[in-house]
C-alpha cells in the first residue's frame, strides 16, 4: 500500500484544486487496516479515474483512496453476467465483453469511468430512455463500510439504492454484478441529422426514441443561440467494423502555457464547422460512438489553468420555455460553449440521489472567466428550481446548497440511511462539505 | 448581507473561487467590513463577525478567549477566507502611557499574531482557505511621532511575512494588506498624512490583495515606492523631516 505526502488534486473542469493524501490500496484488507488504524477528522473518499467535473471526488485535508487495483473481470458467456472489480473503467469492460458478443446496457459518454464511479453517479448514456440509468443493470454491490465490514447489497437492499449515486459517501465500492446484453457485432448504426433550431431538435428528438436505442443531439451554444445543431441517432449494427482493441489512447492534447483556448470567436468558429460537417450514416465501431471525445486525451487542457465548468440539468417535459430564458441570458453574456448536448431521458431510478428524470436534460461547458455567469447561473439555478428542475451533482461545482432539497426531494431519506451505514462520518468529500450533503 | 447563524447553509470555496464562509475578527472595524462587502457577490455566502460582544464575542487579549473563538469557529465548519481586522491606533500622543502603549501592543502584535497561528494551524487541517492580515505603513521605519504603535505593526508584519512562508505548500494562502493613512472613524481628528484615502477605497485594495498572488498589497499601491524612499533616506535628512 502506497501513501503519498500530501499532493494537489483537481476535479475534470480543473477548477477546484484541494490538497489530499492519496493511498493506493491493493486490496481489501489493507483498506480495512487503513479504515480502522487511522483517525482522521477529514475522512477518507473512495475515487476513480477524476472525470466528476467539480470536487465530487476530492477531499480537502482528508484521505483519497484509489482502489484501481481491484481490476478483474470477470464474465459469464452464457449468462451475460459480469462480476467486476471497482477499479475497472467502462472501456476495459466493453473491450472484454464484445468478443463475447455481449455489451454493457449503459455506458456514459467517456469511458474513461471506472465502475465505483458508475455506481457513485449512478450514470446515464445515449440509451437512457429505454434502459434507464446503470443501475439498472446492476445485480449487486460488494461494499466496504466504514466499519470494516464487506457486505452485499442487492435492489432489494436501501443501502443499495443509498449507494447508487452516493457519491462514494455510503462505502468503497469493491465488486460489481451486473447484466450484459446480448450483441450481435461491435457496430452501431448511426444515423446524423442536421436541425435548424431548437424547435426542430426536439421534434426530432421526441420522435426518434420510439425507433432508436441511442439518441442525442450536439446543440450549437454560440452566436445566436438559436438551437441549431446534429442529431446522433442509433442502434446496435449487424455489421462487424475494425476497431481499436489497445488501451493506447490517442494522442493527449497538452497543457499550452496553462491558455485557455476558448473564447466567443474560436467556439463560433468551431461550432459553425461542427455543425457542417458530413453527416455519418452507417456503421461506427460501438467504442467510438459511445465516447467520442476519448480518442483525445486530457482534451479539458483547451481550456488552460482557468479551469470550466459544466452545467448539466433537467426539466420536466412542456417546460421547454426554460431554454429560451437560458440562451437569451447566455447570449447577453456573450458566452459560447462547444459542448452543447441535448437528450430526453426516460423515467428516474429508485435511488433518491440519482439525478435522471423524465424530461429534457441538457449539458453545457462554460470557462469560469466568463463575465457575470456566476451570478446568471445562481439566478438561473432558482428558475430551475421553481420549475422543478434539478442539476446533475457528478457535473457541479457552484450551485447553493439552499436549492439541494428542492433538487432532491427525498434527501433526507438518504441521509437517514446514510448515517445507518456510517455513523461517524468516515466518508467525507469537499461536495459533501459545500453542500452539506451528509 | 445578513449575518446567519452557523447552522445555515454556507457554501465553501466553489468553482469560481468564490469565498463562501468567511470569519471578519474586528467586526466592527471599517476596513475589515469595506473588504467584505465588496467582494465578488455570491448569494450563499456566509460572513462571521467576531466582535467585543454577540455569537462569536472576543476579547482579542484573552488568550483562551482567542483559543475558544478560534475552535469554535472551524468546529461548525471550513471557513474559506479570514480577515484579521483587529487594531489599536494611536499616535504617540494617545500612547504616551505606558498603559496604552502595553495594550496596543497586546492587541496589535500578541493578540493578533496569536490569532494568526490559531486560524493557520486549522486552515492547514482543512488544506484550503485564505488569511488577510492587516498591517500599516506605520511598520517601515521608526517616527518619533508614532514609534510606538509602529512597533506593534512591525512586529506583526513580521511574523505574517514568516507565515506566509511556513504555509507554503499546506494549500493555505497568507495575505498581507499594507495601508498607509485612511479617514475612518480611527483616524476622526487626526491630521491627514500624504496619501491618504478612504475606508471603502482601503478595502477595494484589500480585496485586490486576496486576488492577487503577490503577499504585500499597499493601500494606495504608490506606497510601495514611497516606503522604499523612506527607508533609503539617510539618517540626517530622515531626522530632519520626521521632526517636523
Amino acid at each position: 500500500m502506497q501513501t503519498t505526502s500530501p499532493s494537489e488534486f483537481s476535479g475534470w473542469g480543473n477548477n477546484f484544486q484541494s490538497r489530499s493524501h492519496r493511498v493506493e490500496v491493493a486490496s481489501i484488507s489493507a483498506l480495512q487496516a487503513l479504515l480502522t488504524n487511522t483517525a482522521d477528522d477529514r475522512g477518507f473518499l473512495p475515487i476513480g479515474l477524476h472525470r466528476s467535473y467539480g470536487d465530487s471526488a476530492l477531499n480537502s485535508g482528508g484521505t483519497l483512496i484509489d482502489l484501481s487495483a481491484l481490476n478483474s473481470i470477470s464474465i459469464d458467456p452464457s449468462t451475460g453476467v459480469a462480476v467486476v472489480g471497482a477499479g475497472v473503467t467502462i472501456t476495459q469492460l466493453e473491450r472484454a465483453a464484445l468478443p463475447l458478443s455481449l455489451f454493457p446496457p449503459v455506458v456514459p459518454g467517456t469511458g474513461f469511468v471506472t465502475m465505483g464511479g458508475a455506481i457513485a453517479a449512478d450514470i446515464h448514456g445515449k440509451s437512457h430512455h429505454r434502459t434507464g440509468t446503470f443501475s439498472a443493470c446492476v445485480r449487486r454491490i460488494k461494499l466496504l463500510l466504514a466499519s470494516g465490514a464487506v457486505v452485499d447489497y442487492t435492489p432489494k437492499d436501501a443501502e443499495f439504492w443509498a449507494t447508487v449515486g452516493g457519491l462514494g459517501l455510503t462505502g468503497a465500492v469493491l465488486e460489481v454484478e451486473l447484466q450484459l446484453k446480448s450483441v450481435t457485432s461491435n457496430s452501431a448504426d448511426v444515423s446524423e441529422r442536421r436541425v435548424n433550431n431548437l424547435s426542430e431538435m426536439i421534434d426530432v428528438l421526441a420522435s426518434a426514441d420510439a425507433d432508436f436505442e441511442h439518441t442525442v443531439a450536439w446543440i450549437d451554444l454560440s452566436g445566436d443561440y438559436r438551437g441549431r445543431g446534429v442529431v446522433s441517432l442509433g442502434n446496435y449494427g449487424a455489421t462487424s467494423v475494425k476497431a481499436k482493441s489497445s488501451d493506447s489512447a490517442g494522442p493527449t492534447l497538452p497543457s499550452i502555457a496553462g491558455k485557455n483556448f476558448i473564447t466567443p470567436l474560436s467556439v463560433r468558429a468551431f461550432n459553425e464547422i461542427w455543425f457542417r460537417k458530413p453527416l455519418k450514416n452507417g456503421p461506427v465501431a460501438l467504442g467510438k460512438y459511445m465516447h467520442p471525445l476519448d480518442g483525445i486525451n486530457q482534451w479539458n487542457n483547451i481550456y488552460g489553468s482557468a479551469g470550466f465548468l459544466q452545467y448539466q440539468f433537467v426539466i420536466d417535459i412542456g417546460k421547454e420555455e426554460i431554454f429560451e430564458r437560458l440562451f437569451a441570458g447566455l447570449r447577453s453574456l456573450k458566452a459560447a460553449s462547444f459542448l452543447g448536448v441535448l437528450k430526453k431521458f426516460g423515467a428516474q431510478s429508485p435511488a433518491p440521489l440519482s439525478f435522471p428524470r423524465a424530461g429534457w436534460t441538457l449539458t453545457l461547458d462554460y470557462s469560469t472567466k466568463v463575465p457575470g455567469l456566476e451570478k446568471f447561473l445562481q439566478e438561473f439555478d432558482e428558475e430551475l428550481v421553481a420549475a422543478g428542475g434539478r442539476i446533475y451533482l457528478i457535473k457541479d461545482s457552484r450551485v447553493s446548497p439552499a436549492l439541494i432539497s428542492a433538487m432532491y426531494p427525498e434527501i433526507n431519506s438518504w441521509r437517514e440511511i446514510r448515517r445507518t451505514m456510517d455513523p461517524d462520518g468516515s466518508w467525507q468529500s469537499d461536495q459533501a462539505r459545500r453542500l452539506h450533503l451528509c | 448581507m445578513a449575518i446567519r447563524s452557523s447552522q445555515e447553509a454556507a457554501l465553501m470555496l466553489n468553482g469560481f473561487k468564490n469565498p463562501g464562509r468567511i470569519a471578519l475578527i474586528g467586526g466592527s472595524s471599517e476596513i475589515g467590513m469595506a473588504i467584505v462587502t465588496q467582494l465578488p457577490e455570491n448569494k450563499s455566502r456566509q460572513v462571521i463577525l467576531v466582535d467585543r460582544s454577540g455569537e462569536y464575542a472576543l476579547d482579542v487579549t484573552d488568550k483562551a478567549g482567542r483559543e475558544r473563538v478560534i475552535s469554535k469557529l472551524f468546529d461548525e465548519g471550513d471557513l474559506d477566507l479570514v480577515i484579521i481586522a483587529v487594531g489599536l491606533l494611536g499616535n504617540n500622543k494617545d500612547l504616551s502611557t505606558a498603559d496604552n502603549l502595553v495594550a496596543a501592543m497586546e492587541v496589535n502584535y500578541v493578540g493578533t499574531a496569536h490569532l494568526l497561528e490559531l486560524v493557520a494551524d486549522r486552515m492547514k487541517k482543512q488544506a484550503h482557505g485564505e488569511i488577510l492580515a492587516i498591517s500599516s505603513f506605520a511598520q517601515v521605519r521608526p517616527r518619533p511621532d508614532n514609534f510606538r504603535y509602529g512597533s506593534t505593526k512591525a512586529g506583526l508584519d513580521f511574523y505574517a511575512r514568516g507565515l506566509a512562508l511556513a504555509l507554503d505548500g499546506t494549500g493555505v494562502s497568507l495575505k498581507i494588506l499594507r495601508p498607509g493613512f485612511v479617514r475612518s472613524k480611527m483616524t476622526a481628528g487626526m491630521d491627514n498624512a500624504p496619501f491618504a484615502i478612504t475606508v471603502q477605497e482601503c478595502g477595494a485594495y484589500g480585496v485586490k490583495a486576496l486576488q492577487s498572488r503577490k503577499l504585500v498589497t499597499w493601500a494606495p499601491s504608490l506606497l510601495k515606492y514611497v516606503a522604499f524612499i523612506f527607508r533609503s533616506l539617510p539618517p540626517a535628512i530622515f531626522r530632519k523631516i520626521s521632526s517636523r
